[in-house]
């Protein structure tokens, strides 16, 4: 009993930790309908601002989110304005884009340290508390109550302001939003600015976890994009029920099968998903098939 | 109306383009480093030929294409160090697995298009890697698996690399040649139909799953020879070198891009820049910070992207030439 509550425990805080990556990702992915294959550097972007900033300006990570959000917002805003938006009907190339700079940032931050592993020690970082006889990782459960609190936010403001309102009239149809009078390029602009801020944001709550390496996107952004698929294209409560799905599926295979096939078990569930569901469990029908019609 | 281009109209250009690059082979034949560079240079020029069948004619754009190299690569090891056979009786099995496994996929991807048949091919790659590792008695596990030095024409080692080049040319040209029979045969008019419209194409009466499904099929198998020589040529192989998306899967499209998606030459053109850039970048940046050279070529693909959308060929024939020397490269 106390082994499935550690497991069960521990798959649910790493599915907060996926879920905080794959919301950003999904929504640049529902939204402008491309897929960043550098959201996973962006995290890392934000792991090395956060360093940086807790090294140089003593500011603790947590804190950190209020520098590193605004830095990464304007990064997005910047990558969506001067390469993606000029791609805008070129699915392939906008790919290619972004594994360009998945490639640009990885060995750049890796030039740039020459490969040295950091990591930050702050009194909260290894301090653990007792859940009945599992003792569990208090950033690992900060990052569980950010990610909740994210999602509520998001999904608060697409449904009732006025901007989330234009966000997701262009996510439905571009070319009728227009009409509406939304200005499309700078919705695309604030979206990707969103998305690349939470990769940030991210990035800060997994600094006092994980050690800091120029790959480390690469281990959030496979799981990240199997939430996306299999909660649903631009859904927010899909991306945030689907990360737990995933780190569930991966904790429960990585202790009753084998540790090294956990990756496999998720995959397994995400082919299902594939075949039985393709819009994944929150995503609008039909959403998979259109992805990569050109709407002008 | 202009006659439909047949692959009869392909074969002079394609018999040009064997005498030039077996002439850089002749020309170079005393320069050991060089003739690595062109045995890679071809290798992954005729595995980017193979992606652009499905990714460039067909409009997929798969990413798990470094599944099939990896099969190749491990059944010909297997055969080679646990039957002790010939690689060359590996050729066609590695085809035929790789094509196998390809239609075996296909059934779950095709239902997706675009973005989202891009990640499920990621992440079949990336689930491969992992299983790779896992299952060693196979694959060697994270150790690797070593052929052993014994050159001799029938286990396809050679002590001159030069060899190597010709092997490698000889796999480019019946990449090729696959390649530009298929796009003047009928499955590659369909297939092309598919790309540019899959509804028109289905209510012209092609039957879309089964031209994509072929096109997987000819891709991956041209792919799985492809691994099947690649393991002879580097003679130690670990699941990293064949399955990293960087280094595998995703290279083999970024070359056909670069050099010029749905082109029947464009794949080669890529891997003529790209594969000596990349040796001369190591070379030359690899020794000043880790991982500088591939800040150049990140920086190469985003730049690329922007400005040579056609890629090589594209940006060759809005050259202000006559419209008969530009037209005979690309012309699909």
């Amino acid at each position: 009993m106390g082994t499935l509550l550690s497991v069960l425990l521990s798959g649910l805080l790493l599915g907060g930790l996926y879920s905080l990556v794959a919301i950003g990702l999904n929504l640049i992915f529902g939204v402008i309908r491309v897929v960043n294959f550098a959201q996973g550097e962006f995290v890392m972007l934000g792991m090395y601002a956060t360093f940086v900033a807790y090294n140089l300006l003593h500011i603790d990570p947590y804190l950190a989110i209020l520098l590193v959000f605004p830095l990464l917002f304007v990064f997005g805003i910047l990558v969506q304005r001067f390469i993606l938006q000029r791609l805008q009907n070129e699915p392939m190339m906008q790919v290619f884009a972004t594994f360009g700079l998945l490639m640009l940032l990885q060995n750049l931050v890796l030039a740039v340290t020459g490969g040295a592993a950091y990591s930050i020690r702050t009194p909260l970082s290894s301090m653990a508390i007792a859940v009945g006889p599992v003792q569990v990782s208090v950033p690992r459960v900060i990052a569980l109550a950010a990610v909740t609190a994210v999602a509520l936010i998001l999904q608060w403001g697409l449904r009732n302001t006025m901007t989330g309102k234009a966000v997701r009239a262009v996510a439905q149809d571009r070319r009728a939003a227009r009409l509406m009078g939304i200005d499309v390029e700078r919705t695309y602009m604030l979206t990707f600015g969103v998305g690349a801020g939470l990769a940030g944001m991210a990035g800060a709550l997994l600094t006092p976890i994980f050690t800091l390496s120029p790959q480390i996107g690469g281990n959030f952004i496979l799981a990240a994009f199997a939430v996306v698929v299999l909660g649903g294209l631009g859904s927010v409560p899909g991306a945030y029920i689907g990360g737990f799905l995933i780190g569930m599926t991966e904790a429960l295979a990585g202790y009753y099968l084998d540790p090294s096939l956990k990756q496999a078990a998720w995959f397994a569930i995400f082919i299902i998903m594939l075949i039985v569901r393709p819009t994944g469990l929150f995503g609008l029908a039909g959403a998979e098939e259109v992805g990569l019609r050109v709407q002008e | 109306m202009p006659r439909i281009r047949t692959f009869r109209q392909e074969l002079p250009p394609l018999a040009l383009t064997a005498v030039l690059l077996a002439a850089l082979v002749g020309l170079y034949s005393g320069d050991n480093f060089t003739l690595n560079i062109l045995a890679t240079t071809f290798l992954f020029a005729g595995l980017a030929t193979a992606w652009n069948i499905l990714g460039g004619f067909g409009g997929q754009f798969s990413l798990c294409h470094g599944v099939f190299f990896a099969e190749g690569a491990y059944l010909t090891a297997n055969m080679v160090l646990g039957a002790g056979l010939s690689p060359w009786w590996s050729l066609a099995p590695a085809a035929g697995l790789a094509a196998a496994t390809a239609v075996l996929i296909s059934w779950p991807a095709f239902r997706l298009r675009g973005p989202f048949f891009a990640i499920a091919t990621m992440t079949f790659s990336e689930v491969v890697l992992v299983l790779a590792n896992y299952f060693e008695s196979i694959t060697g596990g994270p150790q690797g698996m070593r052929v052993p030095f014994r050159p001799g024409w029938q286990n396809m080692i050679f002590t001159g690399r030069i060899a190597y080049a010709w092997l490698m040319l000889g796999f480019l040209l019946l990449a090729l040649i696959v390649s530009l029979v298929l796009l003047r045969s009928r499955l590659g008019y369909y297939l092309q139909a598919v790309r540019d419209n899959e509804a028109a194409a289905e209510a012209s009466g092609i039957d879309v799953l089964r031209t994509k499904l072929m096109a997987f099929a000819i891709s991956a198998a041209v792919t799985g020879v492809g691994g099947s020589l690649f393991v002879m040529y580097v003679r130690i192989v670990d699941p990293p070198t064949l399955l990293t998306l960087s280094d595998v899967g995703v290279r083999f499209a970024l070359i056909a891009l670069i050099g010029g998606v749905g082109t029947g030459y464009g794949p080669l053109f890529g891997a003529l820049l790209v594969v000596p850039l990349e040796a001369w970048l190591r070379a030359e940046l690899g020794a000043y910070a880790p991982g500088s050279n591939l800040v150049v070529l990140g920086a190469v693909l985003v730049l690329a992207a922007l400005f040579f959308k056609r890629g090589l060929v594209g940006a060759f024939q809005s050259l202000p030439l006559p419209a008969r020397w530009t037209g005979r490269l690309a012309r699909t």
